[in-house]
């Protein structure tokens, strides 16, 4: 069983604390937990969500409805009222009817000797109370959390939980929540996945100019830096942190930068450089719905069109598109090994949903694991550009015995430019080599659920965990369906794709987009043919509830 | 069957007269003269016919010859991940001036220790005679049939208001005067060094010829102090009659490695083994 609890209010309102505080403290009780955020492109006002979904099972998607709904505003009531589970509660400040329980969080949080930013603790205490959790669980968290600010912080916060608690009483206890296992649960977030994948990595360079959804992992690694003994450095636009990658990379430390669609289309030239000079440059896009700005703070999957096509003239790339959170952080580490392996761009390429979404995870590996560079140390006759068999020269790095020249305009195998159109022939044949190398170790897709399944859900990216919960309601109601997610999209790994398309009855594409991009690309492949399209693209995340739904809908009026 | 271009693909591909010329060989007896270690060079070079400059020198040296504009920060990039690396841009007005203004006042920021030789013949030589950032206004040209209606850019002025920490002017025509400011800013320890290069274009630039700025420049004498912000502005701004050339300004900043912890023991590159 899950419990769903949607904590609502105005930007700036302490939402986000608030519904942290919920995480890290089921966590800490054992919980399964599953956090994805609504919110607004500005700083203050508007109408924030913080979802935090409590199990005790693996969860892998958020819910469209709530069991709970924590409205800090009378907006948010009002707004997200309609979104409660038949049998679900309010809890604010001014109740509406009997169904609500009255907290007066800012007040109560006064009364118990707190600040009024404070009130998120109270509201944290009110759910333990709804949820019929002991306050002692919050309250033992809130000693971890604060151990570093004094006890008076701690007191404050402890004496805030139990007023929550309070208030709503004995008789509040209306939603039983799920059991902890009682071992506390590490909790991580998307974005906080892939810099750690990267720093562990050994990544040594890494340049943005902020654009959500990748912020935050510009941001991890700075406050990291020092650390992991890396730089990072905010780059004057993206066109810069790109060019900036491209000589780190060059110069043989693993670098890497990050943007969404905006930033990455000033990057396009510098894509194509890095194809050109053949350097292994790390880029992540977190997705986000345009065209232009678009919807700059919610989720789509509109570039995988973009980002394979990214960048004039043809070169080899790679595309991985993390499905969990757990994936980001593998794959980020894949990434940057499959770039240094075949010495060209490959992206990460996610989107909002996951990059904000934090869940509780199983621990991922801090210890640093720096990939091979793959670097030789050359000779003063070094060549940069030897053409060999598979398309990969010898990569040296300037500073050494070996002289490395790299041009954008096309060379000769020396690096110097040459406007000779056999070297033209033999230099583009070579790169263009790496791909069958790519393609050759491409990931195979992964399946979920029954062989021979009645119906096959096709998802990419961070559509996995949506697509696999509606393939379990659907198992639920006595039907049967499985889920086929490519975490990488480019190359394809097109024999182990086509041997479990092949035989299943129904296949329905989910994307989060308008265009069905990556069903043209399975087409293309000559994977499928015709099939169902489950597409989003209002700017929120796809929920287990509602592919199902669809699924049903569908079903039903082809029957 | 395809054309054999080998043959006719000839080094350098610069019009005889050009005064790329000369800035290559100073730069060959500059490198010689501060005992730069060539195989810890690096040039750097954006698109234009200034920066095939790298690809043309007559021993080897390490080359990024990377994107139009973008010299800068694929040069930062290199500088950050080996700072022990001597990293040198050779770009034009076009490439430095132009279409990579924004990360040239971003590297006098940063203070990052790269030097930046710009090649500045006031005109687009490769895409065949436009205007470029430092064409004198009225400048005509077949995209500027009116003359040039912007007023040109000054970089010199716009590095000292930033408190570059070298700022220098020389010229093609005058080749031990050039070789000493490339030795000077090759010496330089203390930062981002920029040194303009006015260069005649023999074919596409028939206002500012070789004579033009033989007859304006002028080698500053000893009396002016580098150190003196406001003299230095107002060197910067003399254009016309009289153009001066030598070492403008100094000023010493921390330079942007040295305030990076992480690359105080040793350089990142360093840190991948």
């Amino acid at each position: 069983m899950d419990i769903n609890i949607r904590v609502a209010g105005e930007a700036g309102q302490g939402v986000k604390t608030t519904g942290s505080l919920l995480v890290g403290a089921f966590a800490h009780m054992g919980l399964h937990v599953l956090a994805s955020q609504s919110y607004m492109s500005r700083i203050r006002g508007g109408l924030n969500w913080f979802d935090v979904r409590v199990g005790d099972r693996e969860l892998f998607g958020g819910r469209e409805s709530a069991d709970l709904l924590v409205a800090l505003t009378k907006i948010a009531a009002e707004v997200l009222r309609g979104q409660l589970a038949p049998g679900g509660r309010c809890v604010l400040d001014s109740p509406a009817g009997p169904a609500d329980i009255p907290v007066a969080f800012e007040q109560a949080a006064r009364e118990a000797g707190g600040s009024a930013l404070m009130a998120n603790t109270v509201a944290a205490g009110a759910v333990f109370a709804v949820l019929g959790y002991a306050v002692v669980g919050l309250c033992a968290y809130l000693r971890e959390q604060f151990a570093g600010k004094g006890q008076e912080i701690i007191d404050k916060n402890i004496s805030c939980a139990r007023r929550g608690a309070e208030l709503v009483g004995r008789q509040g206890a209306c939603i039983p929540g799920p059991v902890g296992s009682g071992v506390p649960k590490t909790v991580c977030s998307g974005a906080d996945a892939v810099a750690i994948g990267a720093a562990t990595a050994g990544l040594r360079f890494y340049t943005a100019y902020p654009m959500t959804p990748s912020t935050a992992v510009l941001t991890y690694l700075a406050q990291h830096a020092e650390s992991y003994g890396m730089v990072v450095e905010q780059a004057e636009d993206e066109i810069a942190a790109i060019n900036m990658a491209c000589g780190a990379a060059y110069a043989g430390v693993p670098a890497m930068t990050g943007t969404s669609g905006g930033g990455f289309a000033l990057m396009v030239e510098g894509v194509s450089l890095a194809g050109m000079l053949e350097l292994p440059v790390v880029i992540l896009v977190g997705q986000r719905p345009g065209p232009a700005t678009g919807m700059p703070t919610r989720t789509a999957q509109q570039d995988l069109r973009f980002i394979l096509h990214a960048g004039h003239g043809e070169f080899p790339r790679a595309i991985f598109a993390p499905g969990t959170i757990s994936q980001a952080y593998e794959l980020t580490r894949r990434a940057m090994e499959t770039a240094h392996r075949y010495q060209t761009p490959v992206f990460i390429l996610t989107d909002q949903f996951l990059m904000d979404l934090e869940a509780t995870v199983a621990a991922l590996d801090g210890q640093a694991r720096p990939i091979d560079r793959c670097i030789v140390t050359g000779s003063p006759d070094y060549a940069r550009y030897a053409l060999v068999e598979g398309g990969v020269s010898p990569r040296a790095v300037p500073g050494g015995e070996s002289f490395v020249v790299v041009d954008s305009d096309e060379h000769g195998q020396d690096g110097h430019l040459s406007e000779d159109l056999a070297v033209r022939i033999a230099q583009q044949d070579k790169r263009m080599a790496k791909l069958g190398g790519l393609t050759a170790e491409a990931m195979a897709p992964e399946y979920y659920g029954p062989d021979g399944a009645e119906t096959l859900l096709v998802a990419w990216g961070s559509t996995f965990g949506p697509a696999r919960e509606a393939a379990d309601i659907v198992a639920d109601k006595g039907g049967s369906a499985a889920v086929l997610h490519f975490a990488q999209v480019w190359p394809l790994n097109v024999p182990a794709a086509r041997q479990r398309i092949a035989g299943a009855r129904r296949i329905v594409c989910v994307e989060g987009n308008q265009t069905a991009q990556f069903a043209s690309l399975l087409r293309e492949a000559g994977l499928i043919g015709d099939c169902e399209h489950i597409l989003r693209y209002d700017g929120m995340p796809f929920t287990g509830q509602e592919i199902a739904a669809r699924l049903e809908r569908a079903g039903g009026r082809r029957a | 069957m395809s054309v054999d271009l080998a043959r006719a693909d000839s080094k350098p591909a610069w019009c005889p007269g050009c005064g790329n010329y000369p800035i290559l060989k100073c730069l060959e007896s500059a490198l010689e003269q501060a005992g730069v270690d060539r195989r810890r060079l690096v040039l750097v070079s954006g698109i234009g016919q200034a920066a095939k400059l790298p690809h043309y020198l007559s021993r080897p040296v390490n080359v990024f010859n990377g994107l139009h504009g973008r010299a800068v920060p694929a040069a930062t990039g290199i500088k950050l991940a080996n700072h022990k690396l001597e990293v040198v841009i050779t770009s034009g007005d076009g490439d430095m001036y132009g279409e990579g203004g924004n990360h040239l006042l971003h590297a006098i920021r940063r203070n990052i220790g790269i030097k930046a030789f710009v090649h500045n013949n006031q005109v687009y030589g490769l895409t065949k005679g436009q205007a470029s950032p430092t064409s004198d206004a009225g400048f005509v040209t077949p995209t500027q049939p009116q003359g040039s209606l912007s007023a040109p850019f000054n970089p010199l002025a716009v590095a000292i208001s930033m408190n570059c920490s070298f700022v220098a002017r020389s010229f093609s025509g005058d080749a031990a005067h050039l070789t000493e400011m490339m030795v000077a800013a090759l010496k330089h320890t203390g930062g981002f060094a920029l040194l303009d290069i006015l260069q005649p274009c023999v074919t596409f630039n028939r206002l500012n010829t070789f004579k033009w700025y033989k007859d304006r420049v002028r080698k500053m004498d000893g009396s002016h102090d580098p150190h003196d912000r406001a003299a230095a502005m107002e060197l910067a701004m003399k254009w016309g009659q009289e153009i001066p050339i030598g070492v403008l300004f100094r000023c010493e900043r921390p330079t942007f490695e040295s305030r990076l912890g992480v690359l105080a023991e040793r350089a990142l590159v360093e840190r991948c083994t």
